[in-house]
């Protein structure tokens, strides 16, 4: 290529920078972006052109007469032929604008001087604004440009406005429709919030529709665990009330979504989601459970009837789907933790304090209907039928391990009580027919055990 | 059991390194560090870090010299390798309950307690931040939900300031070893091949987490309480014998990143002819050595 004509392609690509951040300029509502092969774009044309809504401004096309954005119904379509040259000019012009922009800052940082002050200052709203409009365009291509995130960090919390950090909420929201696990995105809605919180009346309203969008782009894309990590995350910022709420509406999330209906055997279980969700309750019941620390000082009674209550059924509602999806990890797991809090806060008097015997009777009570459960419940996952399928096995050795756990994690005196029923020579037959491959990590973990007994 | 494409990978390496001006490559541009680091880590574990002399690149990156702090000779390049970290201050990132802020917006992560930790161990200024806060920081965390590249993290935090007697190593490595995949794990059947590590429960293995769970069994001594023989049978399924390079999963496209962690983890499983890695420091035995101990 001669120089003329690399001039000409630079001046180009200029105009299509131009035309693109007009586009976002002029329609602040988008909430999709996409790359279009440019076989696309026909398609679009011929489903638009039967519509009455449709006008020319659709789609946009370059000097040479290809098509290379399409705009409507607050959706933006980018050809894919344009990406890397546009990504190229769109990475220049936010690198100068960048540089402009802190050069200026940290002269009048330096100066003191009133007058060049205000002039820096007009100065300085152009090249934020810069910084702004080429960051937003290169982000639109480039999710995980770090330093684009950073520098528009610097601007919104320089300027300190409130609406400033709700439209960041919107780009990254933009972002995560192309690219659902882009580290920046999430963590970048993080420090908005972070930012705004205490400052801003609508927390509560901010982060009820922060949920419902992970709800929304967990829904689209197939496993996406940073988008639930957010969602755990959000738990900080709950009240009382939105956490109880929460917690109602994800077992009824679960329901519909864990189990995919379309099919009624057990293995067609979303078992990725069936974690994640399961991961969101524990945050869930935490954060409920500190709550309560705070709020009021434990009762000699320890924890509240609510609480109590919270947690009996979410231990049941587990026993329901260990029975009905067989041999899944994540529900085994999820009872080890709900277990261990059971143990530690409701059963064992861990305030120290000697309480009244009748009090002592009633706590001795309930530990052994709890631990009578539980072993019932091995009894009922530990059997493998002749001619089974894995899944018993495996349904066996999770109740087996479980159990194991649940010897390692209960006080001395009481595990004396449950020596004859908790023989460990019996989990480890089990484990070894169950799942015989791994008899040496059976071994280890039943030496394990049985030393924390002596 | 096939056996280890050494040559295929170091030519896949290299080869990666070409490939600058495609799309793929450019939305990698953030990855570029990341990508040296996986890139030359390979190399030299596999005994073949000195073809980079042979494409020119030797003298941009002398290896003696990145590799070992100690060995710089001169006093002007000591201290602008110093000021270069000390500019970006990274003991300062360090917060009043021992925590560490990635960088000045102040997301708090156990990452970045294992990278200031690190890096401040590699030049000789761990003194600059109060170690018994940060070790002790890490040690408080509620371990109940725990992710393998955050147990890592804390694991191998702990490692490099000696403080792993904190931990209950038989409780965690129950927990780490339970992610080695079995023939009869559900959805795993079909799909997968036994033996890999997963991430979290039900997950299909992955090569990557070779790594992460496996380096915190080497840190525990708890190695023996999964199937190392099965996991070098599952990682080396993952090798383009062909083009070279490791995948995710066998079958799977390769990428530099799973090409490393694979390395990395047959390194840690004593596969044969490979240089010895350090699970806390993640770099070769005897760089580590050159540095920490100056031998």
């Amino acid at each position: 290529m001669n120089e003329e004509e690399l001039r000409r392609s630079e001046a180009t690509m200029a105009d299509l920078l131009n035309q693109f951040e007009r586009i976002l300029e002029s329609d602040p509502q988008i909430d999709e972006v996409g790359f279009l092969h440019p076989s696309q774009f026909s398609e679009l044309n011929k489903e638009a052109g039967h519509s009455p809504s449709f006008d020319d401004s659709t789609v946009l096309r370059s000097a040479d007469g290809n098509s290379v954005f399409w705009n409507r119904d607050h959706k933006l379509g980018i050809s894919t032929q344009i990406l890397l040259p546009l990504y190229k000019t769109a990475k220049h012009a936010f690198m100068a604008a960048s540089r402009q922009y802190k050069a200026l800052n940290s002269k009048s940082d330096v100066s003191g001087d009133e007058n060049s002050l205000c002039a820096s200052l007009s100065l300085d709203n152009s090249f934020e604004g810069d910084v702004m409009k080429h960051s937003r365009a290169l982000l639109l291509l480039s999710c995980d440009f770090g330093t684009a995130w950073h520098s528009r960090k610097l601007v919104v919390s320089h300027k300190h406005k409130l609406s400033d950090f709700l439209d960041e909420l919107l780009l990254s929201a933009l972002v995560l429709s192309y690219s659902p696990k882009s580290e920046y995105a999430w963590s970048h809605r993080q420090w908005i919030i972070k930012s705004i919180a205490g400052k801003c009346s609508t927390l509560s309203e901010i982060v009820t529709k922060d949920s419902e969008l992970v709800e929304k782009i967990a829904e689209r894309s197939k496993m996406n665990y940073r988008a639930w990590n957010h969602r755990c995350w959000l738990v900080t910022y709950m009240t009382r009330e939105q956490l109880l709420y929460e917690l109602k509406r994800s077992r009824n999330w679960a329901s519909l979504h864990v189990a995919d209906h379309s099919c009624f055997h057990y293995r067609s279980v979303r078992p990725c989601l069936l974690f994640v969700v399961i991961l969101r309750d524990e945050r869930l019941m935490l954060k409920i459970l500190e709550e309560q620390c705070y709020k009021q000082e434990i009762s000699s009674s320890g924890y509240s009837v609510e609480t109590y209550q919270l947690w009996k059924e979410e231990l049941d509602w587990d026993e329901m789907l260990i029975k009905r999806y067989i041999g899944r990890e994540a529900l085994w797991l999820h009872r080890r933790f709900l277990s261990l809090f059971w143990i530690k806060h409701f059963i064992t008097n861990h305030t120290g304090v000697s309480s009244h015997g009748k009090q002592n009777n009633s706590m001795n009570n309930d530990f052994r209907i709890f631990m009578d459960n539980e072993l019932h419940l091995l009894d009922s996952c530990s059997i493998i039928p002749d001619n089974s399928f894995d899944d018993y096995q495996s349904q066996a050795k999770h109740s087996a391990t479980y159990i194991l756990w649940l010897i390692k994690q209960i006080p001395d005196s009481r595990r004396i009580e449950f020596q004859e029923k908790l023989k460990t020579e019996n989990l480890k037959a089990l484990l070894n027919k169950a799942c015989p491959e791994r008899s040496s990590t059976w071994d280890s973990l039943v030496s394990y055990v049985e030393a924390a007994g002596h | 059991m096939g056996e280890l494409a050494a040559e295929k990978h170091v030519q896949f390496i290299l080869s990666v390194e070409k490939k600058k001006d495609s799309l793929e490559a450019v939305a990698m541009e953030h990855l570029r560090m990341n990508g040296a680091y996986w890139g030359l880590t390979t190399l030299d574990l596999l005994g073949k870090i000195q073809v980079l002399a042979l494409f020119n690149k030797i003298d941009v990156l002398d290896v003696d010299k990145v590799a070992s702090y100690k060995q710089i000779k001169s006093k002007r390049n000591k201290k602008i390798l110093l000021n270069l970290i000390f500019n970006s201050d990274v003991a300062a990132l360090q917060n009043k309950d021992g925590s560490f802020s990635g960088d000045m917006w102040g997301e708090i992560d156990t990452r970045f307690s294992y990278i200031a930790i690190l890096c401040l161990a590699l030049l000789h200024r761990l003194n600059k931040i109060n170690v018994e806060k940060a070790v002790n920081y890490i040690t408080h965390l509620n371990f109940d939900l725990p992710m393998p590249t955050a147990v890592f993290c804390c694991v191998g935090a702990l490692a490099i300031t000696g403080s792993l007697h904190h931990i209950d190593k038989d409780l965690l490595g129950w927990w780490l070893c339970e992610r080695q995949v079995n023939s009869g794990d559900i959805l795993i059947k079909s799909k997968a091949k036994p033996g890999g590590l997963n991430g979290r429960p039900e997950k299909l293995p992955d090569v990557c987490y070779s790594w992460w769970v496996l380096s915190s069994l080497v840190m525990i001594d708890r190695v023996h309480w999964i199937d190392k023989e099965k996991l070098v049978k599952f990682i080396l399924d993952c090798q383009d014998i062909e083009n070279g390079g490791i995948s995710d999963r066998p079958d799977d496209a390769v990428d530099v990143y799973h090409t490393y962690f694979g390395v990395a983890g047959l390194s840690l499983l004593e596969y044969p002819g490979m240089k010895a890695l350090d699970p806390a420091y993640a770099l070769p035995v005897d760089v580590v050595n050159r540095i920490i101990l100056g031998k």
